[in-house]
């Protein structure tokens, strides 16, 4: 009974708190009281849950029970360094019971979203809708909840903004919160220590302060008009307390420039089904969440690019530095370095080409200003948050000029409740912990000591700050050395309540009590106002009262329910004309000579917020398919005029400051320029699967220049360093490719070997408008190799027949189907984050991934076309095609792998013994094996994340996508009880769930009325590798693009 | 024939210019001696001691191999997603093609009354039991459960299921087992009168225990050299078809996938012609070092080893045709995906192994087999051998790996790189069949002595009963 295995002792702990359940209830009367139990409970790691009343009496007799029962565990307990041993044995731990055993819900009310059971179904699974909250704008999300354990998040259907849609980081959240890693205690000099603690602590400490002089607060983005509210009432206390919010990847580009152009902080927001040019202006609107408004301004980028009889298409302009998959999206593309940038965008607004711009650039640049003329009103201009502040006065003047305000573009009041310009108040308070002006830091969800600008030496001003307190949910750089570390609740975990990307607000609500008691900001704030004791959830319905309008109560509920206070959105905000000329395009920091150097926030990380989250970690990143690590991205040219190889290691020197990082080339990177990608090279305080990944490109960023630089030195390091790059997973071959066209670098339509052979091979199709116009078919005509053969080619016909009609019901079978639209795809990675989230996908980790053995089941392959320095981009997700005439089936010498009567491929996982063989004659190379024991299975967090419909693979089994086989059957259940078949859309996967773009679409193709079924109908529809008779289900929709004819 | 070789050479028959099957002046006594002397003798060479402990060393290193494998699973290798079967199916391959040159001898040259078999066809059927049990292991060890293996055989369960049996792979365990089976019986069969003739002279009891059992009660009669003649026609007649049957199975493994470089019809014919070129490599690889070592010259004269080099002359003859064919076809079938895979078999990354096969398996042997010289010259044939194995081997690497690493989607393209674990139970298995031949020649006799005996100039009956022999001492 003791330690016969995890298992046992899971159900050992599960059967012991239900049958203490019963117990708690009847012995309600307790002589303790409540705040003597939560004064009991504070400190502990786990979950709060307890068994019974003995324990918390802390009664002799059950002290020696403890020991007696778990002697070992009672040991380990008190040893910091043997916690991750803990962490395996912890299902049997008492204090942890609350963990392995059923769930508590939170205390206070929450309501599910769409149905409100009376008590909980166990295997029936509970959505509540709550927000993520990120700095560009909440989230809104509908949460599935197992058991009490949220185990997948979506977008939130019914909320304007999300739509139900989704990113890859709100995905990866999930992870973040089942972090293995994360800090579960409150520390005070690295020792256990309690919030009750702190708060004694903290409010002593601020008494002696007049009016909090020397308080301050470093926080990072505030969303939470509560948290904004909270703060306010507290410098109503304490007037002379401070607060910074900074973040390293923030939006001071678009304060500054409005605030200098209209006179105050604006938002701005794009309407962009309105827009029928979109010129972006270094703005990777469809890339993912760093981009304010990703998901609506995706939706509606999509929704005009799909063809359809009596929509105009609309038509992307991209003048961008780090190659984006929006540049790759765009008709026109133009690669400009940063600096020139702003030159261009200045241009645009004069009408008079930019100086020096050679001829290809002029062109570009006549045919953009002509065609963004005469569609004054109906176009639109983003500029991106990484962009100068002058690129964003430009785009102000220029959708002014071209009369795009209040059509394409409004602005509002920011999300932000308290908008500042993060890096100067950064400076500002760094000079004040110099000053010895700080007596009390209290840093909110940041992680400064890693991610401050390099110029500031934001350790040495932290080392002259006598108390310094850290919110965090690790113990990460910044929090191992802080005087306190306060362990950060979740969102998952907390109220709160937060503006999305239109100001709607959202009630934060908990999924699940902390998982290791952990506290919010509010609770930070809450301690130094008048009620102490009141909760974040208290503070959140003060604030709620003021933006709920009508009756409170039922609203409130509603606002539950829904996700979202009816009637916050922000309405537009007449601002002023724009002043011209208030933001000059000033000279390049750093100065002209030597490289351009290009910070921006990691596609998949972020600022390194996600770090430790593994599923990010593996993710290949947009456009490089670059996994795990960072890299110096650059031209092909770049690479040849610095003698490198991509295997090679370069030191990249700015303002003295140096950082060795591995070298990638990236087509259609500007000339001249590298990019680096921030949120790596964590250290080892960052948890296990973020220490020492890639490099910190922090080291070498200033506070003068956050978003580039000129002025970069690159010289060859020594030795080399092997990426795993997932799209080609031979270094070497890129590596010798690479070279070869060092010797011809401005070979005229140098292609790539993968690119051509994609577009040979009809995986890739594709038109402009125009040809589409003349040809309809084009995805059918040209070579023989894009037809599936005829039926009676093969030897066995009707081997399946899925035309059959079922003998009970004589109703025609269900033939599932999916059909991808290459058109809508942007390549932004989240459904394949939401795949690792619903199908229980392990990560393997760095080593794995070099040598081909990630286990994503679904991958985006991108394309390269045409000129490496101009090239065009093909995202295609590629997963299982469900082939009718399956290959894999024919040769598995187990029947492991088998055809169900509706068309589904699926695997055996027990009848697997592995040979590989399917992998082998699968052409898409769709199918992962588990080469090595990849699944954890003992990381006792981990288990209440996994998804209970799909089983967790072991060693030695292939593996693959199953069209969420789960969803299937779930949709099938329940329209049996309802008596009736399943309906178009019931059906929804993982993936398609996620798409913010609407390019997947799943139903049944024998419903000839269903939405696959109609898009299979359609002319564009293809088939990969149609000519090998595999006779897939998913089929693709070929792309049309709309470029201008003036510059094709 | 016209004689080519040294006139005044003693092993040249001068009435056919060939080499003698068998040297001069051996009766049946020193036959009986010679081969019998090296089983029964108390003098083990320290040669021998020494190369057992060699080959020991290698068996250790694929236990250790083995172990981790199994406690660790395949991902040690190099296999990956594309290139999902690696070294494993490499080695089984290759393995499994040695032990047909065996076979073939002992089957097929019988029923075609090859007498000069008789000399070989012992060890060689040793090769192929040995190479079979190193082949025999890959399969099994190369899937990711391998404790669930036995889900290939059909037997019946409690689970309900069968193997699924379009499968190449549920073929290959038939072939395979099949082919193991009559190998070892056909091999102990023909060693039965010989076990006989070792039971009567070894001199330690244990010996005349054990050989004594293993003779099954041979007394040498009539009717036991009846039945012993009708069972070997027998199990002749039942092997030669798995000549051609194994390879032909273990071909589709390939060629019934419909990856660019597997999916073709010539695999069958192409494999079995490989495989017999490999297994005579590899018997001269054993014959040549042996004949040395246990000064066998005798008996298994030069005419064997030109011999061999002649049926690997027509057999390379074959895989060279095989793989002429495999480019020809590539271009006029008019397939994007064929000329593509053989464009970059030969010209990608990989086209370096492509190069070595080429080299080792048809450029070398093919134009210096045709000299009689270089046939009969030992040391040249010794060489020649390793570098036939060689290119059989990158053979089976070319098929495996350049045509998995870049298929249909460009996207998935990879490589394949082999890991330590790899090259580690290669070489274990190398050295577990080195481990077991060393055991056969100490312990069982490594020429079957009944067959040569048969072929002495002895037993060649006479009018009025005189042996060859006698009328050739007459006539001398």
């Amino acid at each position: 009974m003791k330690t016969t295995g995890i298992g046992t002792e899971d159900t050992m702990a599960e059967t012991k708190s239900q049958t203490d359940a019963v117990v708690v209830t009847q012995i309600a009367p307790a002589k303790l009281t409540l705040a003597e139990v939560r004064a009991k409970l504070d400190g502990k790691t786990g979950r709060r849950f307890w068994k019974n009343l003995d324990e918390l009496a802390e009664t002799p007799a059950f002290q020696e029970l403890m020991a007696e029962e778990f002697p070992r565990q009672s040991t380990e307990w008190v040893d910091a360094v043997s916690r991750r041993g803990f962490l395996k044995v912890m299902g049997a731990s008492l204090a942890l019971a609350g963990l392995a055993g059923c769930t508590k819900q939170p205390d206070e009310p929450i309501f599910p979203y769409v149905k409100q059971p009376e008590d909980l179904v166990l295997g029936r699974p509970m959505f509540f809708a709550t927000a993520h909250p990120f700095p560009t704008g909440a989230i809104p999300v509908l949460v599935k909840s197992d058991a009490f354990r949220p185990i997948k998040i979506d977008g939130n259907p019914e909320h304007p903004v999300s739509k139900g849609r989704s990113d890859a980081f709100t995905q990866a959240t999930l992870l973040d919160l089942y972090d293995p890693d994360r800090s579960q205690h409150v520390l005070r000099h690295g020792q256990t220590s309690s919030w009750g603690q702190f708060q004694e602590a903290f409010q002593a400490a601020v008494r002696t302060m007049p009016g909090g002089q020397g308080l301050y607060f470093l926080s990072e983005t505030i969303t939470s008009p509560t948290l904004a509210e909270q703060w306010k009432q507290l410098q109503a206390a304490y007037p002379q307390a401070k607060l910074v919010q900074w973040e390293p990847v923030n939006q001071d580009s678009s304060r500054a420039a409005s605030k200098a152009v209209f006179g105050s902080y604006v938002d701005a927001q794009y309407k962009l089904e309105a827009a029928d040019v979109i010129l972006s202006l270094d703005a990777d609107f469809l890339g993912g969440i760093a981009h304010p408004g990703f998901l609506p301004l995706a939706a509606a980028y999509a929704e005009r690019h799909r063809y359809e009889e009596g929509q105009t298409m609309n038509r992307l302009y991209v003048i961008e530095s780090t190659p984006t998959v929006t540049g790759f999206k765009a008709e026109h593309r133009l690669a400009l370095k940063p600096s020139e940038i702003a030159g261009f965008a200045r241009a645009l607004v004069s009408g008079t080409a930019p100086q020096g711009a050679n001829e290809e650039t002029k062109k570009f640049f006549t045919t953009l200003t002509a065609e963004l003329e005469t569609s004054g009103g109906r176009c639109v201009v983003i500029p991106g948050e990484q962009a100068s502040p002058s690129v964003h006065a430009s785009a102000y003047l220029l959708n002014a000029s071209l009369g795009n305000v209040g059509k394409t573009v409004i602005y509002t009041d920011t999300v932000n409740p308290l908008p500042s310009e993060q890096v100067a108040d950064l400076k500002a308070l760094v000079a004040d912990m110099n000053a010895r002006k700080v007596q009390w830091l209290v840093m909110l969800g940041i992680n400064p000591l890693y991610s401050a600008p390099a110029d500031l030496n934001f350790l040495d001003a932290f080392n002259k700050v006598p108390v310094t307190v850290h919110l965090g949910s690790h113990v990460d750089e910044t929090g191992s050395l802080s005087n306190w570390h306060l362990n950060k609740a979740h969102y998952l975990e907390s109220w709160s309540d937060a503006r999305a990307y239109d100001g709607t607000i959202s009630i934060v609500q908990p999924m699940i009590d902390p998982l290791y008691g952990g506290k919010s900001a509010h609770d930070v704030f809450q301690t130094l106002l008048a009620n102490p004791a009141a909760s974040a959830y208290d503070a959140v319905q003060a604030t709620a009262r003021t933006y709920i309008k009508g009756d409170f109560a039922p609203n409130w509920r509603k606002a539950l329910h829904d996700g979202w206070v009816e009637g916050t959105a922000f309405a537009a905000k007449t601002t002023g004309a724009p002043k011209s000329g208030a933001v000059p395009v000033g000279s390049l920091p750093g100065g002209p000579d030597g490289l351009e150097i290009i910070f921006r926030p990691d596609p998949s990380l972020y600022d390194g917020r996600y770090a430790n989250v593994g599923w990010l970690q593996e993710l290949p990143k947009q456009v490089t398919n670059l996994s795990w690590d960072n890299a110096a991205l650059m031209s092909m040219d770049t690479m040849g005029d610095l003698k490198l190889e991509e295997t090679d290691l370069v030191t990249i020197e700015l303002n003295g400051r140096k950082v060795i990082a591995p070298v990638l080339m990236s087509p259609g990177h500007p000339i001249g320029a590298v990019t680096v990608h921030l949120g790596l090279g964590r250290r080892a305080e960052a948890g296990r699967v973020a220490a020492g990944v890639g490099f910190d490109a922090y080291a070498v960023r200033s506070s003068d220049a956050p978003l580039f630089s000129g002025g970069a030195k690159l010289t060859k390091a020594p030795g080399s360093y092997d990426l795993c790059v997932t799209k080609v997973h031979a270094m070497e071959t890129r590596g010798k490719f690479a070279q070869l066209h060092f010797e011809t670098p401005h070979l005229e339509g140098a292609t790539s070997l993968p690119g051509n052979e994609a577009m040979e091979r009809g995986v890739i199709r594709y038109a402009t408008l125009e040809e589409f116009k003349k040809t309809p078919g084009f995805a059918h005509e040209g070579s023989p190799m894009r037809e599936t053969p005829e039926h009676e080619t093969s030897m066995f016909p009707d081997a399946w027949n899925y035309q059959k009609k079922d003998p009970s019901t004589l109703k025609v079978q269900n033939a599932w189907g999916m059909a991808i639209d290459l058109n809508s795809c942007v390549g932004c990675n989240a459904c394949i984050v939401s795949c690792y989230a619903e199908n229980n996908i392990p990560v393997v980790g760095r080593e794995q991934v070099k040598v081909g053995r990630n286990m994503q089941w679904l991958r985006i392959d991108t394309y390269f076309e045409g000129d490496l320095h101009a090239p065009r981009a093909h995202f295609q997700p590629m997963t299982c095609q469900h082939c009718e005439n399956a290959g894999c089936e024919q040769v598995c010498p187990v029947g492991a792998t088998v055809h169900t009567p509706e068309g589904i491929n699926t695997m055996v996982y027990n009848r697997c013994v592995g040979t590989r063989y399917c992998s082998n004659n699968c052409p898409y190379k769709v199918r992962r094996f588990n080469f090595l024991l990849y699944s954890d299975f003992d990381t006792e967090s981990l288990k209440f994340m996994r998804n209970p419909d799909v089983s967790v693979r072991s060693r030695g089994v292939m593996e693959k996508c199953s069209y969420c086989v789960q969803r299937i059957e779930a949709a099938k259940i329940t329209a049996d009880r309802e008596n009736r078949e399943v309906r178009d859309g019931d059906i929804v996967t993982a993936c398609q769930q996620a798409c913010p773009t609407d390019a997947i679409v799943f139903g049944n193709i024998n419903d000839k009325a269903s939405r696959v079924a109609k898009r299979k109908a359609e002319e564009r529809n293809y088939q990969v590798l149609a000519d090998l008779n595999f006779r897939p289900r998913t089929s693709y929709t070929a792309g049309v693009i709309n470029p201008n004819p003036e510059l094709a | 024939m016209a004689t080519k070789g040294p006139i005044n050479d003693p092993m040249i028959d001068p009435r056919t210019g060939e080499y003698a099957v068998i040297a001069p002046g051996h009766n049946f006594k020193s036959v009986t001696q010679k081969i019998a002397g090296v089983v029964l003798t108390s003098n083990t060479p320290l040669g021998w001691f020494f190369g057992l402990m060699v080959a020991g060393g290698f068996v250790t290193l694929l236990v250790i191999g083995l172990t981790w494998l199994v406690l660790k699973g395949v991902g040690i290798w190099g296999v990956t997603i594309p290139g999902a079967w690696g070294f494993a199916i490499i080695n089984f391959v290759w393995w499994i093609g040695i032990g047909h040159a065996g076979t073939l001898i002992s089957a097929i040259l019988l029923l075609f009354k090859q007498t000069w078999r008789n000399s070989i066809n012992r060890f060689a059927e040793a090769m192929t039991i040995f190479a079979v049990v190193c082949a025999g292991m890959f399969p099994l060890i190369h899937v990711g459960r391998p404790w669930l293996g036995y889900w290939l055989f059909p037997y019946p369960n409690t689970m309900n299921v069968w193997p699924q049996f379009r499968s190449p792979l549920a073929w290959d365990v038939f072939a395979v087992s099949t082919y193991a089976t009559i190998s070892v019986v056909f091999w102990y069969l023909g060693m039965i009168p010989d076990f006989g003739t070792l039971r009567d002279r070894a001199k330690l009891p244990l010996a005349k225990y054990f050989y004594g059992i293993l003779s099954l009660g041979w007394r040498g009669s009539t009717r036991h050299w009846i039945r012993y003649e009708s069972a070997s026609l027998l199990l002749a007649g039942l092997s030669t078809p798995l000549v051609l049957s194994v390879h032909t199975v273990i071909s589709f493994d390939f060629a019934v996938a419909a990856l660019p470089g597997w999916h073709t019809t010539i695999f069958p014919p192409y494999f079995v012609a490989g495989a017999i070129y490999s297994g005579f490599a590899m018997v001269l690889t054993l014959a040549i070092p042996i004949r040395k070592f246990y000064h066998m010259e005798d008996l298994v004269t030069l005419r064997h080893l030109d011999n061999m080099a002649k049926v690997m002359l027509g057999t390379g003859l074959i895989v060279g045709y095989g793989y002429g064919m495999e480019v020809f076809m590539a271009w006029y079938s008019a397939s994007h995906w064929e000329w593509f895979m053989m464009w970059n078999r030969m010209f990608g990354p990989m086209g370096w192994a492509y190069g070595i096969l080429v080299l080792t398996n048809l450029a070398i042997p093919l134009t210096t087999l045709w000299s009689r010289k270089l046939r009969v010259n030992v040391g040249y044939l010794f060489l020649l051998s390793f570098i036939i194995n060689t290119g059989m081997w990158f053979e089976r690497f070319v098929i495996v790996v350049t045509s998995l690493y870049r298929d249909f989607l460009p996207s998935s393209w990879g490589t394949y790189v082999a890991t330590r674990w790899d090259y580690i139970i290669y070489v274990g298995t190398l050295g577990l069949f080195t481990f077991l031949f060393f055991l056969f020649v100490r312990f069982l006799p490594m020429i079957p002595m009944s067959e040569i005996r048969m072929m002495l100039p002895q037993t060649k009956i006479t009018r009025g009963g005189a042996t060859a022999e006698q009328v050739s001492e007459e006539s001398a």
